[in-house]
């Protein structure tokens, strides 16, 4: 392997020249002549039978192109597809009509679309668009929904019950019935709103004479959104480009395939025109699939003296209206496997219902399932701590798998590839001064005042993931990815990428790697992604595997082509491949190092091919699929301090640190950008975040005026620190980074304000903890 | 209804005819193709969409055109002179300000009236004069350092506009 | 969602009950109507423009008004629907003589929003319905003592 120093450095990004400077293209940046403007009518109605849609005046309205009902789309555009078939657990998809068809089943579903040549002329023809409804009975909280006598959704799902999920290991009842304490508590995990700053939006322009489809399209998997637009489209997948190049964030929300998409393709080759849409703030508060929504019931036990023997979970996922493209994957298989932490809890049982409401769906949302699974076992960690009399870092430590114990498996089948869990631990209390904060604390107390310290010692699941597991659990794709690395006559590389970076800085990163690995300079290398025209076959960018997944194809590519190179630099010097040394970029005979030849050299002249070496091939490219061979697990600890204040029930962070450990770093700065951004929605979802709907079905927090999107000054300093322990799943040893903060943060958080709140004799309250809500419970308390 | 304006923009001077209607974020996005305004929000909320507007940071999505006739308007365009880059986009690059980059330009030309009124702004003003500025990657605290980047910066070099 | 309040209007119980239940009344004082059709007794198409917070636009639908207990009480129906969402309310209205020439005005209702206007203004529509509410009445009263004078 080539030694230069990129791999570790915090080297700037390359996207940012372009970001920086207004030059990036997003979706609605993009300009085609002769574009026409769709515009969306959607049900007021959270359920409701569609009885008549008039859009005679509307189509007589100036500029207006057509109206079109779902009806008319029936046969050109196919029903939203589902892309997670869980089995065994008598899953149940329901017709998912991308244009509602005679039933609306949330407030927001589309029931029409106006297409005018502009789009103030499209929102005015859709406004005159008369739909008349019959409002049926409604259902929004999914232990509701599945009681008898609830509303039901569709004839073909009883109890609105989508599936029944369950995964145990060992034999929880038995460690129960001997276990020494029990401790039991419902957590509801509430709805989040993913708010990237990029709504969705999609450009589609049709070529009826070549019969091919170009797609920009918000896309965190454009071959993803290719493929299923193909499929519902009927457009063969090579006669579709879909370039998702720059996106403005994603966090889960733009991984479904959406109906307002595959109508505008599907309008796009009926009419032969470019067809555009863009959500807005609300259209993407009310249709862009939100996250978690779960309702925990969790059974404990343990020994006396703090060992964790069992843990059960029966819960309910609110899944919307609708089963959204990966939704039945996030609380199951990203949730129920995850139930052991980095603990060793021999006995684990998880039973999760998926549940359907008039809602709007929900989906993988930044960390998906695994921030659930985290928070719910994090909180346990604290009531046994309170159970047992132990300090809350002692009940930890007690159940942590050692670091001599790896791989492990835990009762969830998983097998976790490497851990140092008690290092990261001990960091993060020097970090934040464990001892003086206690004492701190105990002052503070004996003022009447409330600090408090909550600590999350996590581990998550990266890497998504072997393509055989994927199978396995029901995941209609595979997850490995893909890479060629091209070499050009000058030297210069173009590296194609399967991963879709909308924020995680891979054009730099990656950049990194094959300069670390080739010797070309960085600025000699460009990354390209996202455009399906020109990349090869990829899974896309989620589940923080973009690095650890097709950052490995990078590798792998890199050194397929540095032992090509090494052949020809061989015979070129006139030497065997074993006698030539490779350092940064140069070829070189060993012992003699003044007979070199760069990789330049050597990339001319496998161009020219004037003198090949017996049996080469011209070119100097490679392109390699990676299927990892198992999922990665980074951990870590973060550590919140806060303090609550009593008379306005405000709750102050004043320390927040996180050490984790992501093996090795390529880019440490953008590293530690991710965490900060994963730790600031973690923390988010404790403190202000929160979906809300009324009895009808109304979403109450729809724009960013009632949602409360966190502000410069909702997001405290947050001192970052790392341990390093490498996996042994990848060739570069590192675990991925995207969501660690997401997931770790939030029980740190809501662990430090109940702490806080202990003196009050308050064991749990559910998320946010808005100042409302941290008053009205200490008055409570007070008053009784 | 139309009227007929005249905008300055990033110093180039634009006479057209807009409907009474159109946003002022249409006007610079659609009619005259700068698309590094961005639309985040419809209420005025995620600050996506700032511009400078008569030396000032307004949201001119909530802005008519016809608002804008004689105006002197700055977009993020017309920040970088001559292709050097303005001291607070550097201070974005350096201290990674920025990652999926939606809010980037209007966090940049909030930024920029920021240090206009404040030259040397501690974290506690930063956060509270960008407020209006909403950002889903960073957690905000690598722009706190980007702008304190190139407030040091800015200080240095006298005459900078 | 619930709404109430009261107005004291200055002016006779019976005079308010006859302006009140006037369809001129409605077409005159009430903010933004734009078309009022008889269909029935005390029943009425109705399209009016309104405004909370950002979302505005036209609703149209039914007024009826029954169980009429002169001049004392009665009941409202409402119900309206367009871009903004859609709105449906009954409410009852009372008129107690305060012995001083003037009639207090108490409703008390219950509405339900739904779509756009549901999910962004509803924390506006308190404000929204009372300032509406207010400016029905005062322009009532107005006419009465236009009549009167």
């Amino acid at each position: 392997m080539a030694v230069t120093r990129m791999f570790g450095a915090s080297v700037k990004r390359r996207e940012d020249a372009r970001m920086m400077t207004g030059r990036a293209h997003y979706t609605d940046d993009v300009r085609r002549n002769h574009t026409v403007h769709m515009s969306v009518v959607r049900s007021p109605y959270a359920h409701a039978n569609i009885t008549n849609i008039d859009s005679s005046e509307a189509a007589q309205m100036p500029g207006v192109v057509g109206v079109f009902t779902g009806a008319d789309l029936v046969d050109d555009v196919a029903p939203v597809p589902c892309a997670w078939l869980l089995p065994d657990c008598n899953l149940k998809v329901p017709e998912y009509r991308a244009i509602a068809v005679d039933k609306a089943r949330f407030v927001g579903d589309p029931v029409a679309v106006v297409i005018a040549e502009d789009r103030y002329q499209a929102e005015d023809a859709a406004d005159a668009v008369k739909v008349s409804y019959e409002p049926l009975d409604v259902v929004t909280n999914q232990e509701a929904a599945v009681k008898d006598g609830a509303p039901q959704l569709y004839d073909d799902v009883p109890n609105n019950l989508a599936f029944q999920w369950k995964l145990s290991g060992g034999n929880f009842e038995e460690a129960n019935q001997s276990a020494d304490i029990r401790i039991s508590q419902r957590f509801v995990n509430q709805r989040l709103i993913p708010n990237a700053m990029e709504t969705r939006g999609v450009l589609a322009d049709y070529n009826p004479g070549s019969g091919s489809l170009e797609v920009w399209l918000t896309s965190q998997n454009p071959h993803i959104h290719r493929l299923l637009l193909s499929a519902v489209t009927g457009i063969p997948e090579m006669n579709i480009r879909v370039d998702s190049t720059d996106v403005g964030g994603g966090f889960g929300s733009k991984i479904p395939l959406y109906g307002g998409e595959m109508i505008a393709c599907g309008i796009a080759k009926k009419l032969g025109k470019p067809v555009k849409w863009m959500e807005s703030r609300r259209e993407n508060y009310v249709t862009t699939a939100h996250g978690r929504d779960h309702i925990d019931y969790v059974d404990l036990a343990a020994t006396s003296d703090g060992k964790i023997t069992g843990i059960r979970v029966e819960a309910y996922a609110n899944h919307g209206a609708y089963l959204s493209t990966a939704a039945p994957g996030v609380p199951t298989w990203l949730f129920g496997t995850m139930l052991s932490g980095p603990y060793k809890i021999p006995n684990i049982e998880c039973t999760m219902n998926g549940v359907l409401t008039n809602t709007t769906t929900t989906d993988a949302y930044r960390g998906a399932g695994r921030p659930e699974a985290t928070y719910l076992l994090e909180r346990m960690m604290d009531l046994l701590a309170k159970e047992t009399g132990l300090d809350p870092v002692e009940v930890r430590r007690r159940n942590f798998i050692q670091p001599d114990e790896f791989p492990y498996t835990v009762a969830t089948t998983l097998q976790y590839d490497s851990g140092n869990y008690d290092a990261a631990l001990d960091q993060a209390l020097e970090m934040v001064g464990y001892e003086e904060l206690r004492k701190k604390q105990e002052d503070l107390r004996s003022q009447g005042r409330y600090l408090g310290i909550g600590f999350s010692t996590y581990v998550e699941v990266c890497g998504l993931a072997p393509s055989s597991a994927a199978g396995m659990m029901g995941f209609q794709g595979g997850l490995w990815e893909s890479a060629t690395v091209r070499v050009h006559p000058s030297g210069k590389a173009t590296v194609l990428t399967g991963a879709s970076p909308h924020g995680q800085g891979e054009e730099t990163t990656f950049a990194q790697l094959v300069s670390h690995e080739t010797g070309i300079p960085f600025h000699d290398i460009e990354i390209v992604h996202g455009d399906t025209d020109r990349i090869p076959f990829g899974w896309g960018t989620y589940g923080s595997r973009s690095t650890a997944v097709g950052g490995s194809a990078i590798v792998y590519a890199s050194r397929n082509i540095v032992e090509k190179a090494k052949r020809f630099a061989a015979h070129m010097l006139e030497s065997s491949p074993e006698d030539i040394d490779f350092n940064d970029g140069v070829f070189s005979v060993k012992g003699s190092p003044e007979r070199s030849k760069t990789i330049q050299d050597v990339a001319l002249a496998a161009h020219l091919a004037w003198d090949l070496p017996e049996g080469e091939k011209p070119g100097l490219e490679d392109s390699y699929f990676f299927d990892p061979t198992n999922f990665t697990f980074p951990f870590g600890t973060h550590i919140c301090v806060v303090e609550v204040d009593a008379e306005t029930g405000t709750t102050e962070v004043q320390k927040y640190v996180a050490v984790d450990d992501l093996g090795n770093v390529i880019n440490p700065m953008i590293v530690d950008g991710q965490v900060h951004g994963g730790i600031a929605q973690g923390l988010a979802q404790a403190l202000y975040e929160y979906a809300a709907y009324d009895e009808g079905g109304q979403l109450l927090t729809g724009s960013m005026m009632d949602y409360c999107v966190p502000k410069f000054e909702h997001i405290p300093h947050m001192d970052v620190g790392r341990t390093v322990t490498t996996t042994p799943v990848n060739p570069m040893g590192l675990k991925g980074a995207g969501e660690t903060g997401t997931i770790a943060s939030t029980p740190a958080v809501v662990n430090a304000i109940i702490d806080a709140l202990s003196p009050l004799g308050i064991k749990h309250m559910d998320m946010p903890f808005t100042p409302q809500r941290v008053w009205e419970a200490i008055q409570e308390r007070k008053g009784s | 209804m139309k009227h007929e304006i005249t905008v300055t923009v990033n110093g180039t001077k634009h006479t057209s005819e807009v409907d009474s209607r159109m946003l002022l974020v249409h006007y610079i996005r659609d009619v005259l193709n700068l698309t590094g305004t961005h639309v985040g929000c419809d209420t005025s909320q995620c600050g996506a969409c700032t511009i400078l507007f008569n030396g000032k940071a307004v949201k001119c999505c909530t802005m008519l055109a016809a608002q804008a006739d004689g105006a002197e308007i700055m977009t993020i365009e017309g920040l970088a002179k001559n292709g050097d880059l303005h001291p607070i986009q550097e201070g974005f690059w350096e201290e990674h300000g920025l990652q999926c980059g939606f809010c980037t330009p209007g966090m940049i030309m909030a930024s920029y009236d920021l240090l206009q009124r404040i030259p040397n702004p501690d974290e506690q003003q930063i956060r509270h004069n960008l407020e209006g500025n909403l950002c889903r990657c960073t957690g905000y605290q690598n722009i706190v350092k980007s702008v304190q980047f190139a407030s040091k910066k800015m200080s240095g070099a006298p005459g900078d506009d | 969602m619930k709404i109430s309040g009261s107005y004291t209007v200055n002016a006779e119980q019976q005079a308010v009950w006859d302006r009140l239940l006037d369809p001129d009344t409605l077409w005159n004082c009430l903010p933004g109507v734009q078309k009022l059709d008889k269909t029935g007794e005390n029943e009425y198409d109705l399209a009016m423009n309104v405004g909370v917070g950002m979302i505005k636009g036209t609703y149209e639908g039914k007024v009826r008004i029954s169980d009429l207990n002169e001049p004392h009480d009665y009941q409202m129906y409402v119900e309206g629907s367009g871009r903004p969402g859609f709105v449906k309310g009954t409410g009852k209205i009372e008129l107690a003589d305060q012995g001083d020439g003037t009639t207090e005005i108490t409703y008390a209702g219950d509405v339900e929003v739904g779509g756009p206007v549901g999910s962004v203004a509803q924390r506006m529509l308190g404000s929204v319905s009372k300032r509406i509410v207010d400016q029905f009445f005062s322009c009532v009263e107005e006419q009465i003592n236009k009549q009167g004078s």
